[in-house]
């Protein structure tokens, strides 16, 4: 009994980790001074190449990257915050956000 | 007649200045072409393809003097700026190997009673940027090496220098800029400093409009300063400038990032 009791909740654990894994994710990053769009082309040239990364809106209202993550893939905070440098701006916060990335662009 | 073409870019002034060949010292396809009377040079001995490929590139540096000032781009960039502004003309490629240093060819002609032309290598430095909520200033500079000369009348060793600061919201936009060149016989300044707005706010995928009022100086020049009002348009990679001096001059600048 107990063994089928450990078994269950291994399968339990598999498919919530599969679910999540599965999760579209939405990560939205603050950036400093990124007032041009001429001079942000390389936040967008950047981020394009990255695999995880199946879609990307540029806020320079919001100050805000926003960035939508592929099924099953994940772009890390590092890896964004380091890009963000090689663009030339400053990150100031990187949030993962619940909502989907067509809200969290409508703001 | 093998001198035709020499006498034809050294000699007579405006001709000079609007012969496509002759612009940046390409008076060497002029001086190779086989002696015939002058009207049947480009027509009778130049194909078509070559006749497209002097308009494109008289085209490309007809447009070409003071290119937009954007000495560093981002990480992995390519930029390429040309433009003309009064009496200089400027043609730049950079790649920039970091957010901060851009390595590029830079290339100047400065027509004046003598047009003189500086070509050569170049580095550039983003010395700092303050990445600020709602604002960016940044200091550049930069030095290079190469040759200049007189048109027609050979080149020396020259070297080139610059300095640019500049801040800029996404409604006001001013910047500083100074460059030299020096050689045993070319020595210039050019002097700028502009100031500008943008009458709306531009998202990052819209075209973005400046309207921008830029006073220049050019060292040993007849015009003593040139007022130039400009528009300024980006969307995406592309960048143009369309303006003119008080004196008439056109003035159009163009950079592309890639």
């Amino acid at each position: 009994m107990k063994m089928l009791s450990a078994i269950s909740l291994l399968a339990l654990s598999a498919t919530l980790a599969l679910a999540a894994s599965d999760r579209v994710v939405t990560v939205k990053t603050t950036v400093n001074g990124m007032v041009c769009s001429f001079c942000a082309q390389g936040i967008l040239a950047h981020f394009k190449k990255h695999p995880a990364v199946s879609n990307m809106h540029v806020d320079l209202t919001r100050r805000l990257v926003l960035l939508e993550e592929r099924k099953g893939k994940s772009i890390t905070d590092e890896e964004i915050t380091d890009y963000i440098k090689k663009a030339g701006f400053e990150p100031v916060k990187v949030e993962r956000l619940k909502e989907s990335f067509d809200q969290a662009k409508a703001g | 007649m093998k001198t035709l073409g020499i006498a034809r870019c050294r000699g007579m002034g405006r001709l000079r200045k609007n012969a496509p060949a002759c612009l940046f010292g390409f008076c060497d396809l002029w001086e190779t072409l086989p002696p015939r009377p002058v009207q049947w040079h480009l027509f009778s001995q130049l194909t078509l393809t070559k006749i497209l490929k002097i308009l494109f590139i008289s085209i490309l540096l007809a447009a070409a003097t003071t290119a937009p000032a954007h000495p560093v781009a981002f990480d992995g960039a390519s930029q390429l700026m040309f433009g003309t502004v009064g009496s200089v003309q400027t043609l730049e490629f950079y790649r920039s190997y970091s957010a901060r240093a851009a390595v590029g060819l830079h290339a100047m002609r400065f027509d004046g009673e003598e047009d003189e032309i500086f070509t050569g290598l170049q580095h550039n430095w983003l010395l700092k940027r303050w990445n600020l909520p709602s604002a960016q200033a940044n200091v550049y500079a930069g030095v290079g090496a190469g040759l200049a000369g007189e048109v027609g009348q050979g080149a020396s060793p020259a070297g080139i220098g610059f300095f640019r600061a500049d801040y800029e919201t996404r409604r006001v936009y001013t910047a500083i800029d100074a460059k030299w060149v020096e050689s045993a016989d070319v020595s210039r300044g050019v002097f700028s400093a502009s100031a500008g707005i943008a009458p709306y706010e531009a998202e990052f995928d819209q075209l973005n409009t400046w309207l921008i009022l830029q006073v220049e100086h050019v060292t040993g020049m007849e015009d003593k300063l040139d007022i130039i009002p400009k528009v300024r348009f980006f969307k995406g990679p592309y960048f143009l400038e369309l303006g003119s001096t008080l004196r008439g001059k056109p003035v159009v600048n163009f950079m592309i990032h890639f």
